[in-house]
């Protein structure tokens, strides 16, 4: 699949296996980094294709070993967490989040926050107290408050890291895109994505983070109204496998990587390096966000939290598989499968 | 005493250890097919047999029909939750009977990598499937039956409980996907239209090819059932509700939706609660089947049904003669749904025990291996042969989705319609003229729906049905309108023509209708539905909730004056957004002698005081005073005042001295709330009054305890003294003495607990009457000024265990208070716990030696408190569960554990909340509803506590039940298993189901009262008609057969020796003409009267039937007196007629 699109991109030469490049000084990867990925619909989803993860792993080179990623991305979460906040408020969506940057101590964070945002500005977007009324005001006030609350999440996150964050990566929503007459004409949403593309660069800016515009990457800046196609997109909106490959091409470019280096000609290896992702994010997934949550840790755990005790038990399980990703990707970078 | 049963077991240990097996595990039903086979009990004419079974299908959850005929089965052994190293492996298999014999022979894995999937719909050339978080499509490009593509078409579902996930799929008529979600769950979609949440439960519909998803309805507990019925109305199911049949319409609430400060009801209070709904329909049921609403009640082993009648803007729901019921416990129907040869298919998940909420997630007794779907037919009716739709030519489509007599068939002709091309299908269809035979509205909507399947609204159909006589067609074009309202420029011009139609339903749809547009007029239109006809509790909703939605439409406008019709209009407009919005307007209103009825008034009062300044509640204050209000009127704008003054501590700005004249009442409640008036303003010039009145206990013990309210809110040195004085003094009355305890507590909880020890001391049985327990245990500080006090202290051994009772079952959990309690009264330590091998003796006297018959007399005794708490089918309190099916469902160590140890394991909904006030004060209860302003508390007695917010100090959920433990500890060891059995019988096939006959349950019976035994002399049995102040009835309730037993109401003296049972009741008749009922009992010792009129009765006989007139339609009483005597024992009323004419009016009420 990256191949074909690659090569409609127009980009790339590939070759028979990976170069060893030692990674220069300010790329963002280092041996041993736990990296998290925050963030709403389009990291939780992520984790079902394991092409963002696979790529950063690959792109990182053969010198870098160790790495662990961890998906905390949640569906139509935003700046205040209203996602994460099961029975409570949106602060204790965020009390949630803090508590999972304190148990992984993250040292790499990737963000990804603002398309749902950028597209309920005039409906509303959180019920975070006090800023229910501006979420639903028009742009630029509902953007304001966006990018206030985005700040209030970097200070807190760093807060709950106490200090293990060494790289802390910002990314603006990727474009939306026009699918037919049947679905919504996503042009005013783009305008207001590239606003806040603008604010979010400002605030990475500000914040000493770094930048990734996938945005004006996959086009949007020049965004014409016209139908995808082909789409990368399922509704316009919430990108396909496919999709999630051009993203990943795109994030490691906008890194600073080579992308040769993530580009491998072995599909077969890539596949077994994406399929081991894969079922370790569905493993992790049971562990950091397990159903009944009520039974186990909330106010019903007096009935059933005796049972709480299987959710660490996943760990171990988790463990194994990334030692099944690590052979994977050494898989990859030795071009083995290939013959 | 309560040791007695844990020591009884004790002894008799020896003789069964030898049984010792695993807890609970005898109790596995057989699982040979043939023993659930024999286990049915079914309607006349009726046979079941197994269409498809274990190892093809295990655990089924959920299932759909395809175009083919083809059944689209979900299962998932994976429930409750995925053990580490298990695979997310659970699986939709397709069955297919090729041959026609009824019997799936074919099965297909179409897919076996789900996580607890929790609902399925094949449509649109593949499957939509829930698997937890995610709403997945999957298909089959290659035609082998198995799924090689999946999308995630939806994600951001909650997972917070796994029987709550995303669950119910259904097509609508119109093309949609139907989706709810249980209370727990909290959602949060991102969607191409914005960001959609919806916290708590509620009904989603969803378009695949626009991909728009929106709620439509919030609440409900466990909607686990939906319907349309022909016309496309929704109605719905709750597993953990407990009101049947639930009506439900955009933007409706209903019970335990977050934050909602207004909910609806369902049709059916104190009905079983149920997984899965069909409408019964289609050429192979008998006539009297048809358009029944079938329920699986998968707690009791059946399914119900209920027949539906339009009532106003809603419906009114009776139950009839249960489909079918099943005496094996591990039959669990979770799904019904018509077939495609007409038979009605069950899905029977198979499994002894349910849930997880109350049962452990690996109890080794559930079954993850079976799982079965039963197919009903009626051997002397043919069965159907489905269409062929997918081969099909578009003409031959459309005449079926247009012209099918068959539910199934249209159904599954909409979904084929949605695979073709628009272009070519829509012209077919306008084309379309309705045929002989077929209703020519129900036509014309099948076209608006056939079009709306293909994203098109054809409007002349539309306009055809608005036009029609029939309001289910206008209100069918409504629904149809309101999904794209938004973008119709028409849909206002509809809505306005329809707002004021002459059947309120139709109204509740233009009113949705206008909340979808964006015009400026929505609520100015909206609220002309108000006029003319009786406005129902759903249209009302409506219009409320409009009025809220849209308030930045309107409430600018009432500076210029009122921008609606009429005063009344503003009034409810205002009310609905509980905002000071138009005061001025509405109490120049009032004063003009605009508003006249006491109901009117009391709005307004009661909006005022929420709202109001003190110089507006001067307003309403002097009117209270002015000759031109009511007595009614008088006490409710009093009643405000106090809450204004409690909740938002303001007070009329004039002179407020003017109360006192109230206190000279004779009317008890007026004086009540004068009093707490009184004392909330603290007003010393009522102090004379207040002192007069509570010194006149015990001869008017309400009239003192309203002054005793008003005395505390007086507070200071004077009150104090009057307390302590009369607390001490021995010589005053017990009642008087108690009093003075509970009002010196309330205001200094040390001072109180030193007077308290004397007084309870002397309480009369050990019992405290009047509540001196409470009022302690009511204060933040009580309970340790209590502790304290009885440092060094012994009480009389009954006290203390009224105390401790009391003190176990508080939210706070006062440990040491019990400690003390204990200590005082030299208990020993409460056995509440059984180890596994007492639980297991228990279990096997249960099952051995257990009678129901005498436990449900238990059940009944006035000391064990049940049925103020628990209802039976609706008879009795509603503090706690309603029990009608909890043997059916709960395993029988569960109901021994709720009995000992009630806060051990506590049913979804009924968690206890304790609220702690800034002043120290706490409630502990039910969340009735909340607002921005107020929460408004049920405690375990009933009562509603009305909360200011900004007074609270820590609101949370305790892990305490409101169920006190130690209520059984009086019991001996064989009534507590008389009891348990009792218990363990309801729901189940035998005597202790409730039958669906329609019998009266609730009632008030007579205490004894001094005049009976004189005039009965004089006038007969029709005194007991009579509205008599002093007359006091209390509540009772039917068994579970029906019976009024009437040896458990008082003794009312009559002449000589004649004692007599008087009990009464009232229903509600919607209409006026003929009703029916049947009565049972011995007869010649019977009277009966309707309202005050007498029936005569028939001289001898054990039934009769009764036509009563109905003259003025309305609340009706009714009232039987018999003579307690040698055969008279019970009495049953059954109503005859269709719920349409009669319903049962809720306990509450009266």
């Amino acid at each position: 699949m990256t191949f074909k699109i690659l090569f409609a991109a127009g980009a790339v030469l590939l070759t028979s296996s990976l170069p060893t490049v030692a990674p220069a000084e300010d790329l963002p990867l280092q041996s041993g980094d736990t990296v998290v990925m925050i963030g709403s619909t389009l990291i939780e989803r992520a984790r079902l294709y394991g092409h963002l993860e696979a790529a950063l792993q690959m792109a990182a080179g053969l010198e870098i070993e160790g790495l662990t990623f961890r998906n905390l991305g949640w569906s139509a979460d935003s700046v205040f967490a209203d996602s994460r906040s099961y029975f409570g408020t949106p602060q204790e969506g965020r009390a949630r989040l803090a508590a999972n940057i304190e148990e992984l101590k993250p040292t790499v964070v990737f963000l990804a926050y603002g398309t749902g945002e950028a597209m309920s500005v005039e409906q509303g977007w959180t019920n975070e107290k006090d800023a229910a009324e501006a979420s639903a005001a028009g742009l630029e006030t509902s953007l304001e408050l966006f990018i206030d609350g985005y700040q209030k999440k970097i200070d807190a996150i760093r807060n709950a890291s106490a200090g293990s964050i060494r790289e802390l990566i910002l990314l603006s929503p990727p474009p939306l895109e026009n699918l037919g007459e049947l679905l919504p004409d996503q042009t005013q949403n783009n305008r207001n994505l590239a606003s806040f593309r603008d604010a979010i660069a400002e605030l990475a800016r500000k914040n000493q983070a770094r930048f990734v515009d996938l945005f004006a990457s996959l086009g949007g800046d020049d965004f014409d109204g016209s139908i995808a196609d082909p789409a990368l997109t399922d509704n316009g909106v919430h990108y396909t496998e496919e999709g999630y490959a051009r993203l990943a091409q795109a994030l490691i470019r906008e890194l600073g990587y080579d992308e040769t280096h993530f580009v491998s000609s072995d599909q077969e290896a890539e596949k077994v390096l994406r399929n081991a992702i894969i079922e370790k994010n569905r493993l992790f997934f049971h562990r950091w966000r397990p159903a009944n949550e009520t039974y186990l840790f909330l106010f019903r755990k007096h009935e059933q939290g005796q049972n709480a005790k299987e959710i660490p038990m996943f760990d171990p399980l988790i463990e194994a598989q990334e030692a099944r990703i690590a052979k994977a990707r050494q898989l990859v970078f030795s071009g083995k499968t290939k013959n | 005493m309560n040791f007695r049963l844990s020591l009884a077991l004790t002894c008799s240990f020896s003789a069964v250890l030898s049984l010792h097996a695993q807890n609970g595990l005898r109790d596995i039903p057989d699982t040979a097919f043939d023993a659930q086979l024999n286990a049915f009990n079914l309607r006349e004419g009726a046979s079941i047999n197994l269409y498809a079974h274990e190892p093809a299908v295990k655990n089924p959850v959920h299932m759909n029909w395809d175009q083919k005929g083809r059944l689209w089965v979900v299962s998932s052994p994976l429930y409750p939750h995925i053990q580490p190293g298990e695979e997310d492996n659970d699986r939709i298999i397709i069955l297919e009977d090729e041959d026609g014999d009824g019997v799936a022979e074919k099965h297909t894995v179409f897919a076996d990598n789900l996580h607890i999937p929790t609902a399925i719909l094949p449509g649109d050339g593949g499957c939509y499937v829930a698997n937890a978080i995610e709403v997945l499509f999957l298909k089959d490009t290659d035609g082998d039956d198995i799924a090689d593509e999946r999308r995630v078409i939806l994600s951001g579902f909650g997972t917070e409980d796994t029987h709550h996930l995303v669950h119910t799929f259904r097509y609508g008529p119109e093309g949609m996907i139907w989706m709810n979600q249980s209370i727990y769950i909290h959602t949060h979609l991102e969607t191409p239209y914005g960001v959609r949440r919806l916290l708590g439960g509620g009904m989603w519909h969803y378009r695949p090819e626009t991909r728009r998803a929106e709620v439509f309805m919030k609440g409900l507990i466990n909607p686990w059932g939906h319907a349309f019925d022909e016309w496309g109305q929704s109605f719905l199911t709750d597993g953990a509700g407990s009101q049947g049949i639930n009506y439900v319409f955009p933007r409706s609430v209903f019970a335990t939706s977050p934050g909602a400060s207004r909910i609806l009801t369902g049709l059916n209070p104190g009905q079983p609660k149920h997984c899965g709904l069909e409408i019964l329909t289609g050429g192979h049921l008998p006539d009297h089947l048809q358009g029944v609403q079938a329920a699986p009640d998968f707690r009791g082993n059946r399914i119900n049904l209920f027949e539906l009648t339009d009532n106003g803007s809603t419906y009114t729901s009776s139950q009839v003669e249960d489909l079918v019921s099943s005496k094996h416990r591990s039959f669990r129907p979770i799904d019904i749904k018509m077939g495609p040869d007409g038979a009605i298919y069950v899905a029977d998940w198979y499994n002894p025990i349910i849930q997880h909420g109350e049962v452990d997630f690996r109890d080794p007794r559930r079954d993850k291996e079976h799982g079965r779907i039963w197919r009903i037919t009626f051997d002397e009716h043919e069965l159907l042969t489905p269409p062929q739709l997918v081969d099909a030519s578009d003409k031959a489509l459309i005449e079926v989705a247009l012209t099918s007599a068959q539910g199934w068939d249209r159904e599954q002709a909409g979904k084929e319609i949605r695979t073709r091309s628009a272009e070519t299908l829509l012209p077919v269809i306008a084309s379309a003229t309705p045929p002989e035979g077929v209703d020519p509205d129900l036509f014309h909507l099948r076209k608006v729906w056939a079009g709306q399947s293909l994203n098109h609204l054809d409007l002349e159909s539309v306009e055809t049905l608005l036009a029609s006589n029939n309001h289910k067609a206008r209100c069918g074009a409504l629904r149809a309108v309101y999904y794209t309202a938004a973008e119709n420029s028409k849909a206002l011009d509809y809505a306005s023509a329809t707002v004021s139609d002459p059947h309120p339903q139709v109204r509740l749809w233009a009113v949705s209708v206008l909340a979808q547009l964006a015009s400026p007029d929505t609520v100015k239109l909206a609220l002309k539905a108000l006029e003319g006809i009786e406005v129902d509790e759903f249209l009302d909703f409506a219009i409320w909730s409009i009025c809220r939605e849209h308030e930045d439409r309107w409430v600018s406008l009432t500076e210029k004056g009122n921008p609606f019709e009429n005063t009344s209009q503003l009034l409810f407009a205002a009310r609905a957004l509980n905002k000071a919005v138009a005061v001025p307007i509405i109490l120049s209103a009032l004063s003009e002698g605009e508003f006249t009825s006491d109901e009117d008034i009391a709005d307004l009062a009661d909006w005022i005081s929420k709202v109001g300044t003190p110089a507006d509640l001067n307003a309403i204050f002097e009117y209270s005073i002015s000759d031109s209000s009511s007595e009614a009127s008088k006490e409710i704008i009093l009643q405000s005042l106090a809450s204004a003054g409690r909740l938002r501590k303001i007070q009329p700005a004039g002179d407020i001295n003017r109360l006192s004249a109230f206190l000279q009442a004779d009317n008890p409640s007026l004086f009540a709330s004068a009093a707490a008036l009184a004392g909330r303003w603290k007003l010393e010039s009522a102090r004379g009054g207040l002192k007069e009145a509570f010194l006149g206990a015990p001869a008017d013990e309400a009239r003192a305890r309203a002054a005793l309210d008003g005395l505390v809110s007086l507070g200071g040195p004077l009150t104090a003294k009057l307390f302590q004085t009369l607390a001490s003094d021995t010589t005053a009355p017990f009642l008087t003495r108690s009093l003075a305890v509970i009002g010196r507590t309330r205001m200094n909880p040390t001072e109180g607990a030193k007077l308290a020890i004397s007084v309870l001391r002397e309480a009369p049985e050990g019992k405290d009457p009047h509540g001196l327990f409470d009022a302690f245990l009511a204060n933040k500080q009580g309970p340790g000024a209590l502790t304290a006090a009885l440092k060094g202290i012994t009480l009389p051994e009954e006290v203390a265990l009224t105390g401790m009772q009391k003190a176990s079952s508080a939210a706070t959990s006062p440990q040491a208070l019990i400690e003390a309690l204990q200590e005082a009264g030299g208990l020993q330590p409460m056995k509440m716990a059984l180890s596994p091998a007492e639980m297991e003796t228990m279990m096997s006297e249960i099952a051995t030696k257990g009678n129901p018959h005498n436990g449900e007399a238990i059940y009944r005794r006035a000391s064990l408190q049940c049925t103020v708490c628990h209802a039976i089918g609706g008879a009795g309190g509603i503090i706690g569960p309603d029990l009608v099916s909890i043997g059916a469902s709960a395993p029988v160590d569960y109901l021994v554990d709720s009995l000992l140890q009630p806060s051990v394991k506590i049913k979804e909904g009924y968690h206890t909340t304790l609220v702690t006030l800034k002043n120290g004060d706490s409630f502990a209860g039910a969340i009735a509803r909340e607002d921005d302003n107020e929460i408004v508390i049920r405690d375990a007695v009933g009562n509603e506590n009305r909360i200011a917010k900004a007074e609270v100090e820590s609101n949370q959920i305790s892990p305490v039940s409101l169920m006190p433990p130690g209520l059984t500890a009086s019991l001996r060891e064989d009534e507590f298993v008389d009891l348990a059995r009792f218990l363990s019988e309801l729901g189940k096939d035998g005597d202790f189901k409730t039958p669906p006959n329609r019998f009266i349950r609730q009632w008030q019976t007579l205490m004894p009262h001094e005049r009976t035994r004189d005039e009965i002399g004089h006038q007969g049995e029709i005194i007991f008609t009579e509205e008599i102040d002093s007359y006091v009835w209390l509540p009772i309730y039917s068994k579970v057969n029906g019976a009024l037993p009437v040896g458990e109401t008082p003794d009312i003296v009559g002449r000589g020796k004649n004692r007599h049972a008087v009990a009464r009741t009232f229903i509600d008749v919607a209409e006026s003409g003929e009703i029916h009922l049947r009565l049972i009992g011995e007869l010649k010792d019977l009277v009966f009267f309707h309202g005050d009129t007498e029936i005569k009765l028939p001289e001898s006989g054990s039934e009769t039937e009764i036509t009563l007139q109905i003259k003025e339609p309305g609340r009706q009483k009714l009232t039987f007196s018999g003579l307690k005597r040698h055969g008279l024992e019970n009495v049953f009323i059954e109503l005859l007629d269709d719920a349409g004419t009669a319903q049962f009016v809720p306990v509450l009420d009266f």
